[in-house]
């Protein structure tokens, strides 16, 4: 009888329809806009923000990258495109001479900042990369070190033989220690 | 030129191979004792002489450490630096040689009186440390006795601290 | 080789039972079932080294881990390659070598490809127990083409024993001991030797890389094309790879093509030359005295006009074609056909003129084929190899390789008729294998071959069978060898009567004997005799249809052998049959539905002379540069500026084409797809590696759409249609596969030649040769004699026999555009000996002016041990200025033109 009669309340009162509606009442009550006036207000990013890629460089601002061509093999919609060769009167060290990233293409998905093996790809936390041309997200290598050179101020130290005992990276042979006899 | 200069060795030493490229290292010796360390040219014309190429006589060269590729001083002081005496401290006798003659191995004194190398087994493992000094041993070698042996050849050009003679059959009566 | 029965051993590896050939390692009978043991120092092409320690494998009853590469198997053995303690082996032997490695694979060329990657991904445990510091060598300066990493070195030695075993060069030695090994040259001389980048190829690690495309690529980037090479007779099966349209680099399986994975010089760093910046984009049209780009419209509807023109005025006759070897079977085929049908003419002729012809022609005569009968694997097979005039491992390197394979691996007895003396130097000659070797002037390589039969005729070594069979052959021979008295024979050659007995000996003694002859006869006065003679010392000692013996003539260009049996030369119809053979051509005629031209062909020499004289009014050149290629005595350069319309289909704008009223730019190799025929008449594909450069077309297809144009359509879809045709063409062409069956000689042929065939010339062919002027009683030395007594009055200069001929690093001009070659060698320089250039007075560099009465030139000399004194040699690839100084002589029989040796003096300047 007691059932009948609280579900008999119930319809009379739209309970479920009040339940549904708890958190539209609450915030009709508290009322607290969450909506952000985006050109004028910008949002707090987390830190793992996948954003903007950009080109790292070493405190004594020599680029990073080594041109090795693993960020354009883990790329998975061939976003980037490395040419590399030797450095110019360092033998045998070797360097991206071009660098190419097609951002239209590009899904954010950070493995090419995976695959690297000396950390010279950073994703910043750009993303107002609106353009009206789209050939203007071709990005080349000098833009996407600016893009790292603005949003990592803070430089990584460069290490002349960065592990002793597990390899000395390619670091051109004139750094080398003197043969022994 | 070796060719010229020392017809007959060169001809007793390659009757005494079957093959004739088995003459090599008589004769990088015979280059050796010429000019004191094996040279380029040198080691061309006996690459000539026993019909191989240079690289393949630079090869054995560089195998051995009697063989010296650029001059020495007049004391060649050569440390064992294998197991046996690495165990009871060839280091340490490197080192001490290192800070008293101010040179690191393969260098040459300014007064080109020293060199220093280090070598493989000298087969005298039981007296280690030890080092050879041109021709001659010196065993058990200690801090103190490397300053003494040091001294004594910078002054008299031999010193009573090293091994021996000994006496060893093809040496007894030839040219050394 | 295969005659003796193999016997077999049963073992277990890994549980599964398995028969081999008995001697077989365990390595390669595990690799046989399917098992990959892990391995750095192994090789199948090199002997057991065993100094890697990856390949151990447990073998029961042996108290210690083996390494499978040095173990034979033996009855019975059990193996097991996948146990706990193997698996713990191959991990302490790559922390070893890890302890040293560099973790650089990111910037190593070899990363991808890598066995030590491999290995590591494999077998290792992520942590090294080794916290010393890695070993580091000084980086040095190795050379402009291959590139040296000591730090990433394995100490394999693979590539130093390669160097040794396969190539004989000895270029590498591994200095230095224990972990601190380095592969280097001599001292800190950078690398000077074949260049062959076999090092390359073998290194299992990135230590040995090519420096062409140093960091260009990723091994995943690649995209590969199986093609052959287009620089010498020998066909090798090349890797082209590619990243978009570039070609980055060349490479040959182990096991791949007739060379086995084996390339030279101008295989693994030669392919540059294709893609040069100076190849022709457009066709280009003569307006005012000057070539002009233009359409291919303009372009094909000029020349067809033109044709059109000159045939309705002249008559087909006054038409002439010239086609380099280098062209594909497809465009070879084609172009006779152009001339034959649409031009109506027989008056073409083939770069196989300037010498294959000789050969083939004697192979013809005497025992019917137009093919060796012996492959690759005869020679590699052979007791007794005699090589006749050929410097082979610099013209034929990867025949050289199989001869060199049969004489150090085999222990073949080698016998050598040679100009160059053996002597150590930085590139390998096969005169130092040779147990036999007979060292003569360039003009006199006959006279030894008539020394030879000599000493088989009078040393009753003549065959039984013959004697039986041909009495009358044997006696005519024997007589006009009578005639020749020993004395004078052993003064013209400088061998003595023993030592050319006992090379008759041994070759009349093994049982099978292959004969090589190379350029150095087929392309100098009298080749085709001497070639007509060797074939009969294969008949006079029996061997001649003997399996695995054979009379095989080295092909200089890619195709010669192609351009033989595709017909594009004066005297053959495609086959080869002869111009006049009526059954030939009435099939001919069938299958084209055409009648064929009646009128004789003519060759190279004769249509210039012809041009010369007027009658010929046009030319059609495809890829063929007389101009370049003979002495400006032939006076090439006179004929083609009479012509009134002079077409060429080339790569570049050549000496030639800079005449050309039209020059159309034609594909490379790396841009086709067709065949090539290799010297040993193996038919095989060449496909496009990239697009074709610029406007650039087949050069089939440029003929195809100008017999458009002329009315008289010759057209196909691609160039398979046009193997389908040929093989439809040519009988039993059609069954060439892969490894074609070599031919047996026609023994109605070799009777017909016994019986009358040889009398037409035996007089003439079995005469001593040598520049006509020289003294009988002179020792065969005697022009170095004579030098050696005029020595005290060298001022005015010394005679020397110059002779303009090939050498490793390039193969006609098209090589000298390759820029890896160029950096070997971008000059020419006369090889001198050491003793010639004491009597001057020169050292290597310095400059020496070379006269004769046709000219004169200056050059550099660089002294090289293997040149005989007396001789000078000179790149034919550098001979803008050598050309002046050579004279030509035409071949009465063949008409080859030869035109490679001269009479100089050499003076200092």
């Amino acid at each position: 009888m007691a059932m009948k009669f609280k579900a008999w309340l119930k319809t009379i009162t739209f309970y479920e329809i009040l339940v549904g509606m708890k958190a539209t009442l609450k915030h009709l009550l508290h009322y607290r806009p969450i909506t952000l006036q985006y050109p004028h207000e910008k949002r707090t990013l987390p830190d793992s923000y996948r954003g903007m890629l950009a080109l790292l460089r070493y405190d004594d601002g020599t680029e990073k990258c080594v041109g090795c061509d693993l960020c354009e093999a883990a790329c998975p919609s061939r976003v980037i495109r490395v040419i590399s060769s030797e450095v110019p009167g360092e033998p045998t060290k070797r360097y991206a001479k071009e660098y190419y990233m097609d951002m239209t293409r590009c899904l954010f998905c950070g493995l090419c900042v995976d695959a690297c093996p000396v950390d010279a790809l950073g994703m910043t936390r750009e993303y107002e990369w609106a353009v009206y041309d789209k050939r203007q997200l071709l990005l080349s290598k000098p833009q996407l070190l600016a893009i790292g050179d603005r949003s990592f101020p803070v430089r990584e130290k460069r290490l002349e033989l960065q592990h002793p005992n597990v390899a000395f990276f390619n670091v051109a042979f004139k750094f080398m220690p003197p043969k022994e006899s | 030129m070796l060719r010229e200069k020392y017809k007959d060795e060169i001809e007793q030493i390659l009757s005494r191979y079957p093959v004739r490229r088995s003459a090599l290292l008589p004769l990088l010796w015979l280059a050796q004792t010429e000019e004191e360390y094996v040279t380029e040219a040198a080691m061309k014309e006996i690459a000539g002489i026993l019909r191989i190429t240079p690289p393949q006589v630079y090869e054995v060269v560089t195998f051995y450490t009697m063989f010296n590729l650029r001059p020495v001083g007049k004391f060649h002081i050569q440390v064992c630096k294998s197991l046996m005496c690495g165990l009871v401290g060839s280091d340490v006798l490197l080192g001490w040689l290192q800070a008293r003659l101010g040179i690191s191995p393969g260098q040459t004194t300014p007064d080109r009186l020293f060199t220093l190398s280090t070598v493989e087994c000298l087969a005298s493992c039981g007296t280690g440390p030890m080092m050879q000094i041109n021709d001659e041993y010196y065993e058990r070698v200690t801090e103190e006795r490397v300053d003494r042996i040091l001294a004594d050849l910078k002054r008299d050009g031999t010193s009573p601290l090293k091994s021996g003679p000994f006496i060893l059959p093809q040496l007894a009566g030839s040219e050394k | 080789m295969a005659t003796t029965t193999t016997e077999t051993v049963r073992l277990t590896i890994d549980g599964v039972p398995v028969t081999v050939p008995k001697g077989t390692l365990v390595i390669e009978a595990a690799r046989q079932m399917g098992v990959m043991i892990p391995h750095f120092c192994y090789h199948p092409k090199l002997k057991p080294d065993a100094n890697c320690r990856m390949c151990l494998v447990e073998i029961e009853r042996m108290p210690k881990l083996q390494t499978s590469c040095s173990t034979p198997v033996a009855e019975g053995m059990v193996v097991h390659t996948a146990t706990t303690v193997v698996n713990e082996a191959h991990k302490s032997v790559l922390e070893f070598i890890l302890a040293n490695h560099p973790l650089d694979c990111p910037v190593c060329d070899q990363g991808g490809r890598c066995d030590l990657q491999d290995f590591s991904h494999e077998y290792t445990p992520t942590t090294s127990r080794f916290l010393e510091v890695k070993r580091v060598f000084p980086k040095e300066y190795f050379s402009a083409l291959i590139e040296t990493q000591m730090n990433r070195c394995v100490q394999c030695l693979r590539c130093v024993r390669y160097c040794d075993e396969v190539m004989d060069v000895k270029a590498l030695a591994p200095s230095g001991r224990g972990t601190m090994t380095e592969i280097k040259h001599f001292t800190t001389h950078q690398l000077d030797c074949e260049f062959c980048g076999g090092c390359v190829q073998i290194c299992p690690v990135g230590a040995i890389t090519s420096r062409l495309d140093l960091y260009e690529f990723r091994p995943w980037m690649l995209k590969r094309a199986d093609t052959v090479c287009t620089y010498c007779g020998d066909g090798c099966h090349i890797t082209i790879q590619t990243k978009g349209n570039d070609l980055i680099e060349v490479n040959s399986a182990h096991g791949a093509g007739r060379n086995n994975g084996d390339l030279c010089a101008r295989g693994f760093f030669g392919y540059h030359a294709t893609t040069h910046p100076d190849r022709l984009q457009s066709p280009l049209l003569r307006r005012n005295g000057e070539l002009v780009p233009a359409t291919w419209e303009e372009a094909l509807e000029f020349v067809a006009e033109t044709c059109i023109a000159l045939k309705l005025k002249h008559g087909p006759d006054a038409f002439a074609g010239l086609i380099a070897s280098r062209c594909t079977n497809e465009d070879l085929y084609v172009f006779q056909k152009f001339m034959r049908l649409v031009i109506g003419t027989n008056r073409i002729d083939g770069s196989a003129r300037y010498g294959h012809i000789n050969g083939v022609r004697a192979l013809r005569r005497v025992q019917g084929t137009h093919r060796w009968t012996v492959a690759f694997e005869d020679i590699v097979g052979a007791e007794v190899l005699l090589l006749v005039g050929t410097n082979i491992t610099e013209t034929n390197p990867i025949t050289g390789l199989k001869v060199k394979e049969a004489v150090k691996k085999y222990n073949a007895t080698l016998l050598t008729i040679e100009a160059l003396v053996p002597a150590i130097g930085t590139i390998s000659n096969i005169a130092n294998l040779s147990a036999h070797h007979f060292s003569v002037h360039p003009e006199r390589f006959g006279n030894v071959v008539l020394g030879l039969i000599k000493a088989v005729v009078e040393g009753g070594l003549v065959a039984q069978t013959l004697t039986q069979r041909a009495p009358a052959y044997v006696e005519a021979i024997s007589q006009t060898l009578r005639a020749i008295p020993w004395e004078t024979l052993e003064s013209v050659t400088g061998a003595t009567s023993q030592a050319l007995m006992e090379a008759a000996r041994a070759f009349v003694a093994a049982r099978r004997a292959v004969v090589l002859v190379g350029q150095g006869v087929l392309r100098t006065p009298g080749g085709f005799g001497v070639a007509t003679n060797l074939l009969d010392l294969l008949l006079l000692t029996g061997k001649h249809d003997r399996p695995g013996c054979g009379l095989a003539p080295l092909a200089e260009e890619n195709n010669d052998q192609g351009a033989v049996e595709m017909g594009a030369l004066a005297e053959f119809l495609p086959g080869p049959s002869d111009l006049d053979d009526r059954a030939a051509r009435e099939r001919l005629a069938g299958l084209w539905k055409e009648e064929l031209p009646q009128r004789p062909g003519a060759t190279l020499m004769q249509i210039l002379g012809d041009a010369r004289a007027g009658n010929v009014k046009a030319l059609f050149v495809v890829g063929e540069n007389p101009i370049g290629s003979l002495p400006r005595a032939a006076q090439a350069k006179e004929a083609l500026e009479r012509l009134e319309l002079l077409v060429c289909q080339e790569l570049f704008l050549t000496d030639t084409a800079r005449l050309a009223h039209v020059v159309l730019p034609a594909c490379s190799y790396a841009e086709k797809d067709g065949t090539f025929t290799n010297t040993e008449g193996h038919v095989q594909a060449v496909r496009h590696a990239i697009d074709p450069i610029g406007e650039s077309r087949p050069d089939w297809e440029i003929l195809s759409a100008l017999s458009v144009l002329m009315g008289y359509p010759i057209e196909y879809g691609d160039a398979k249609e046009i193997l389908k045709e040929i093989r439809n063409l040519i009988p039993g062409y059609g069954l060439l596969g892969p490894a074609p069956a070599t031919p047996r000689s026609d023994e109605a042929v070799v009777e017909r030649y016994l019986r009358e065939g040889y009398a037409e010339d035996v007089g003439a062919r079995y005469q001593l040769t040598g520049a006509g002027s020289f003294d009988m009683a002179q020792p065969a030395t005697s022009s170095a004699e004579s030098d050696r007594r005029d020595a005290g009055k060298v001022k005015d200069g010394l005679q020397l026999t110059l002779v303009v001929g090939q050498t490793l690093f390039h193969s006609g001009k098209l090589s000298t555009r390759a820029k890896g070659l160029m950096e070997v060698q971008n000059a020419g320089s006369l090889g001198l000996n050491p003793s010639d250039a004491d009597r001057i007075g020169v050292t290597d560099g310095d400059r020496v002016r070379l006269v004769n009465q046709a000219g004169e030139m200056t050059t550099s000399v660089r002294r090289l041990d293997r040149v005989p004194e007396g001789m000078a040699v000179f790149p034919e690839h550098f001979d803008e200025e050598a050309r002046r100084l050579l004279t030509v002589s035409v071949d009465p029989v063949t008409q080859v033109p030869y035109c490679k040796s001269a009479k100089v003096r050499i003076e200092r300047l």
